[in-house]
């Protein structure tokens, strides 16, 4: 948040609250004639503004003020400032210890929970980059071979054979450059200022986007598609939202073996767009779930290209959603398989003219 | 048509990419020319009078774009950038400084040939003119009976869709951007109106029959513009 902003609202919640407990302190007077609260019901408001604000300033000011409105509200002489009286000091040295108190633990507190984040992000980085090294080097070293082989033998190996060796070549190579782009995205939503290129996208649009993608690699792959009959706007990062889907129909393709049907579905919820994907092969195995989304592949998962993407692909993804404010869900599907599931706040276009 | 009158000048900083392009261009029958740095570039567009110019963003020396703010003041030749996938913004600022196409890295060389092509049809004129028919596919575009038919059924669009649906029929295969169609149909841009040229896109699409992940007719770029498949490619 801006550092203007910030006061601002600062400024705003400790206003707020202190009128709130002048309010109430004033109904307790005036209707119950009572005012033992008084003090401990301000108490309680310094400590809500030291809490909820930054640093020791706005709790300070709440204090002092709480020392003047209690002075001059509800002691006597009521409705005027009475500064040397014993009580009027000591009320006083009590509300500042607290506010100042406050201020400091929660300041330490909010540091403490920002060290946290960080050496869990950094975790995550690393978790990231094993699997990412891992995952490179497979296709990497086949690009390698496949070269080596084709001009060390060029005179040897048959036109088919080496035209067979630069497919797989251009495979793995279109592979990385996916994997690249997925990294790409995840530097640009894991920096520290989240800065996502979000816009109204059109569901379709998206939708249309994904498809045409994923059936220019897999074209023998059909997809079942689900959408709202609607006009459907959504705020996104639409590169980004457009990869989550691909990588989900990819990791279909990949890991749901005996795989028949693939389903892309988008449907409303009240203000939420639910996408959907959603196979009928194999299931996730109960042991995996739990690191799904961690970026960690299994050491004993076998080097074979149908290996591949899954640690990335599905950690990138919910970085991705994550970003978006919401949550990337792995659940089994009722009559076998697995389904992934988020969901999109949607924009109301109703102001649109036809 | 004989592509061997055709002057390509590539402007790319790294070699290996220069190389490829040089080698898939020469192969296709045109005459390529290579500047690896962005000054270099403009001096050869000043010399060479090339008549296409393929020109990487990313230049060490100078941003691309500066190159296109160049190119533009002197003569009409067509541009078409090299970008990376998450670059949209820079996409659009360099269609909207007057490139004629972009097209993302990594390409297929299929796909740069089609580009090339398609950009160097718009601007000598092998296009139909606007009063003519336009063919793609089952799709046939009568201009000035402001005619729609898809195998041969009329499809009834409203007056803005046919607009549109023209509009990007006379730009076959070169990317329209969002604020490029909402000038040409509305003659301003102003909030609402990319959700409405959106909203009106959604009914075209509906109305000639392409569900979501049917590019036959009209490519969606998203978050760029639209782009009418090109029909001789």
């Amino acid at each position: 948040m801006a550092s203007g902003k910030r006061i601002l609202w600062d400024g705003l919640f400790t206003v707020a609250i202190l009128t709130v407990v002048f309010l109430w302190n004033l109904v307790l007077l005036e209707l119950f004639d009572t005012k033992t609260m008084t003090p401990m019901i301000f108490v309680l408001g310094v400590f809500l503004v030291s809490w909820r604000t930054q640093g020791y300033l706005w709790g300070i000011v709440a204090s002092l003020i709480s020392v003047l409105a209690v002075n001059f509200a509800f002691t006597y002489p009521y409705w005027a400032f009475d500064l040397i009286s014993p009580e009027c000091i000591s009320s006083a040295v009590v509300m500042l210890i607290v506010s100042t108190m406050m201020g400091a633990l929660t300041t330490r507190l909010k540091r403490q929970e920002h060290l946290k984040a960080e050496a869990e992000k950094e975790r995550m980085r690393g978790d990231l980059l094993r699997a990412v090294s891992h995952d490179l080097r497979t296709p990497l070293t086949s690009i390698c071979g496949a070269c080596s082989a084709i001009i060390d033998n060029y005179d040897q190996i048959p036109r088919e054979r080496q035209l067979d060796l630069l497919g797989d070549i251009r495979a793995d190579s279109q592979w990385l450059a996916r994997m690249v782009e997925n990294l790409l995205s995840v530097t640009r939503v894991d920096s520290d200022r989240v800065r996502l290129s979000k816009q109204s996208t059109v569901l379709e649009e998206l939708i249309d986007a994904v498809l045409v993608k994923f059936r220019k690699h897999y074209p023998s792959q059909t997809v079942h598609v689900v959408l709202p009959d609607a006009f459907v706007s959504i705020p996104m990062d639409p590169v980004l939202i457009g990869q989550v889907l691909m990588n989900l129909l990819e990791n279909a393709v990949f890991h749901a073996h005996g795989m028949e049907h693939l389903w892309l579905k988008v449907t409303l919820d009240g203000g939420k767009a639910v996408f959907t994907v959603e196979d009928d092969g194999c299931g996730i195995p109960r042991d995996r779930l739990p690191e799904l989304f961690s970026g960690l592949l299994k050491s004993d998962a076998p080097a074979d290209p149908s290996r591949r993407n899954m640690g990335i692909g599905l950690s990138v993804c919910q970085t991705i959603v994550k970003a978006h404010g919401a949550r990337l869900e792995a659940l089994d599907r009722v009559g076998g398989g697995a389904v992934f599931r988020f969901s999109l706040s949607v924009e109301d276009i109703s102001y649109v003219e036809q | 048509m004989s592509n061997n009158k055709y002057k390509i000048l590539v402007v790319e900083d790294d070699r290996s990419i220069a190389g490829m392009i040089q080698t898939v261009l020469e192969t296709g029958g045109y005459q390529v020319l290579v500047a690896g740095r962005c000054e270099q570039g403009v001096l050869m567009l000043r010399s060479h009078m090339p008549d296409l110019v393929v020109l990487d963003l990313g230049l060490p020396d100078m941003d691309g774009s500066e190159f296109i703010r160049i190119a533009r003041r002197d003569r009409t030749v067509p541009i078409i950038v090299l970008s990376a996938r998450m670059e949209e913004a820079d996409k659009i600022a360099a269609l909207d400084l007057g490139a004629n196409d972009y097209i993302t890295k990594p390409f297929s060389t299929g796909e740069l040939l089609a580009r090339i092509r398609a950009s160097l049809r718009i601007v000598h004129g092998h296009q139909q003119t606007s009063g003519g028919t336009f063919t793609l596919g089952g799709l046939t575009i009568e201009h000035d009976r402001r005619q729609v038919r898809v195998d041969g059924e009329p499809v009834h669009l409203t007056r803005t869709e046919f607009n549109i649906l023209a509009f990007l029929s006379r730009h076959p295969g070169k990317v329209m951007t969002y604020a490029a169609i909402v000038t040409a149909i509305w003659g301003g841009l102003d909030d609402g109106s990319v959700k409405k040229l959106q909203v009106n896109m959604a009914n075209i699409r509906r109305k000639l029959g392409c569900a979501p992940g049917d590019d036959r007719y009209i490519v969606n770029e998203l978050g760029v513009g639209y782009r009418m498949s090109d029909p001789q490619n």
